[in-house]
């Protein structure tokens, strides 16, 4: 697909139906075979591409439907890793958090299969969704490695050869995560940077990488030399402030742009949507801008989510109508 | 030489011990239960991890700070002058907060901590120490619209909060305890922290603790011996340099020695925490070393909190059988 401008897509993660969620903590206290809870998963998942389809986004996603945590999902299928306990991030929300406590690898292909049903449903592009080197490290204890780089370095050749069995799969688009990217700017960028190298060598496929919570100018424009094609943000959470950091020097990238808020129950307008598009155009061209969620739709509820994920693409072909 | 914790400690136990705090919260926010009867729960929880400390053998326990949402958050939600805003990253952790934004005049108006320390002081076996987020902190983690110089910011938290230090040591505290972190990010700003601790102390009848953490204190010491507090406590996990800045001046005050590391699952063993204690102890005299974690023990899974301070317990004692 050529980029005439303001392609739409969603940053990742969709939320669980309610049969779901149920089915999840069924299996959990043993009341329901694994086997089930993978049916109801290929059905969710089905729905969500349904959906996205009625809804008229231009690239998909399977909406991870299958994953609990972004981190532990990988980590729970490689070696060298163990669950070591919930932690706590905010408020009463908790994750499991693991621990790498031997080297880490990877023993088989990790999303493949799920990418493979997925696209197998739609004739429309599905993205690969990979969580990053430095985010999988950063959100792990590391009881193995003497140091932080070793780490990351190790696991950017496994999520690499990943993100190589996903362009075999036929992934066009591959988006590794990196949410944990500005922790320790001053520190660590460069890591996160030699990681990203690692794991986008060679791939011929759409790269994006999605960044969000945190002080996006800390590592601007030092992120312009992360290489991918596109660095997916969140820019309506902060009501487009972010651009201000964009107008110089100026947006290099094609930049995935979130225009609804992830994290609050208010659907936004089409005609927010479409003032937010209209207002980034004028710092970056047409050309490089994408159109998405600000972040993983999964703490939404299933309405909220279709209806943001609405607003979101009526907004855009207003835009588009606007320019032809 | 006796043994300490920083600050927080997990709320919830491990899977599959049920998370009565977390499934409270939950019912709550789904009107089933009341302010009151979560306040019950937060009871229960907080005399359990102060059972736990004492079990483990901590000489100064804290109430484990159940009852916060965050270490911003508790404070600045009952001073006047604050709005709370979204969530940000607490430093470099996976912990997030929210931020608070000052939009008026910010002035103490009611006790913040003392009935929770009231109520930790009746039902703890050990001595408890208060902990309060100190004035530069907050400030450097806020956001400022209101007074429009930072200077002037840091000093009326630090007068706000003197009159809560002056609550918490007329409510019966022998020792509380500070936290400074937000120092170790901005070094420079050191002459306006000096007169923020005067104000802050001035007039507190109570042995006086400063604690920073997630970092060194090269460049700040020995001019932190000059502030008017009894305890320094520093990160020498994360500021593993800590141990070569205090060899540089004679140490004056007590030493708050943070040698577990709060924020790896990785186990000390006994013999590596007797090592450091006896390393302490040629700097400063044992009688006044307060050995803990490098930092509050909520970074991590409850089991590996508590097995962390059997270790620094079981280090301590070995450091005295060494020296006896």
């Amino acid at each position: 697909m050529t980029n005439s401008g303001l392609l739409t897509t969603s940053v990742g993660s969709l939320p669980k139906p309610p049969y779901l969620l149920e089915a999840r903590r069924k299996v959990s206290r043993k009341q329901l075979d694994p086997q089930a809870l993978a049916d109801l998963e290929r059905r969710a998942t089905e729905e969500w591409i349904r959906r996205q389809e009625e809804v008229g986004i231009d690239i998909l996603v399977d909406g991870e439907m299958y994953r609990g945590d972004m981190v532990a999902f990988f980590a729970d299928q490689m070696d060298g890793f163990e669950i070591a306990g919930l932690v706590r991030s905010y408020g009463n929300r908790y994750y499991p958090k693991p621990a790498v406590t031997a080297p880490v690898g990877r023993r088989g292909p990790l999303t493949v299969t799920w990418f493979t049903f997925a696209q197998g449903l739609t004739s429309k592009p599905v993205k690969g969704m990979l969580t990053g080197p430095y985010t999988i490290a950063e959100w792990s204890f590391n009881e193995y490695y003497p140091t932080r780089r070793e780490l990351v370095l190790e696991l950017a050749r496994a999520v690499h050869d990943e993100a190589v069995d996903l362009e075999k799969a036929g992934a066009r688009y591959i988006q590794i995560d990196e949410p944990a990217i500005h922790t320790r700017p001053e520190e660590d960028f460069e890591l996160a940077v030699e990681a990203m190298e690692i794991v986008t060598r060679g791939l011929t496929a759409y790269t994006i990488t999605h960044v969000c919570y945190g002080d996006v100018p800390r590592i601007y424009p030092a992120m312009l030399r992360l290489p991918v094609h596109q660095i997916d943000l969140a820019l309506k959470n902060d009501e487009f402030a972010l651009l201000e950091t964009f107008r110089s020097p100026r947006f290099t990238k094609d930049i995935g742009l979130g225009v609804i808020d992830a994290h609050s129950h208010r659907i936004e307008s089409s005609e927010e949507v479409a003032e937010g598009i209209r207002r980034s155009l004028k710092v970056i061209p047409l050309p490089q801008v994408y159109i998405s969620p600000d972040c993983g739709l999964k703490t939404r509820t299933a309405d909220e989510a279709a209806a943001k994920l609405e607003v979101m693409v009526e907004g855009t072909r207003q835009v588009r109508k606007e320019l032809s | 030489m006796q043994t300490t914790v920083v600050g927080n400690y997990p709320k919830i136990p491990d899977p599959p011990a049920p998370g009565r705090w977390r499934t409270s919260v939950e019912k709550l926010q789904r009107g089933e239960i009341s302010p009151d009867d979560l306040h019950r729960i937060e009871d229960e929880v907080t005399a359990e991890v102060l059972r736990e400390q004492a079990d483990a053998g901590i000489d100064v326990v804290t109430d484990g700070q159940i009852r916060w949402e965050d270490g911003l958050t508790y404070f600045t939600r009952r001073l006047t002058g604050f709005t709370i805003n979204g969530l940000q990253r607490y430093f470099d952790t996976n912990i997030y907060y929210r931020q608070p934004v000052v939009t008026a005049e910010v002035e103490w108006r009611e006790p913040i901590a003392v009935s929770d320390y009231a109520f930790a002081a009746a039902h703890s076996a050990r001595p408890v120490k208060p902990v309060v987020t100190g004035p530069f902190t907050l400030a450097v983690l806020s956001k400022d619209e209101f007074y429009g110089n930072r200077d002037q910011l840091v000093m009326a938290l630090a007068a706000a909060l003197n009159r809560e230090l002056r609550a918490l040591a007329g409510s019966g505290a022998v020792l509380i305890q500070v936290d400074e972190p937000g120092l170790l990010i901005q070094r420079d700003r050191f002459a306006v922290f000096q007169r923020a601790m005067e104000a802050l102390w001035d007039g507190v009848n109570a042995r006086r603790a400063l604690y920073t953490y997630f970092g060194h204190i090269d460049g700040l010491y020995p001019a932190l011996l000059d502030l008017p507090v009894d305890v320094l406590g520093f990160d020498f996990v994360a500021g593993a340099r800590n141990w070569e800045v205090i060899g540089r001046a004679r140490f004056t005050k007590e030493l708050g020695l943070g040698i577990v590391d709060a924020r790896n699952t990785r186990l000390e063993t006994p013999d590596e925490i007797a090592e450091a204690c006896r390393r302490a102890a040629e700097i400063v005299p044992a009688s006044s070393l307060h050995v803990g974690p490098s930092a509050g023990l909520e970074f991590l899974p409850r089991r590996v909190a508590r097995k962390k301070l059997e270790t620094l317990v079981a280090g301590v004692r070995r450091a005295w059988e060494g020296a006896a």
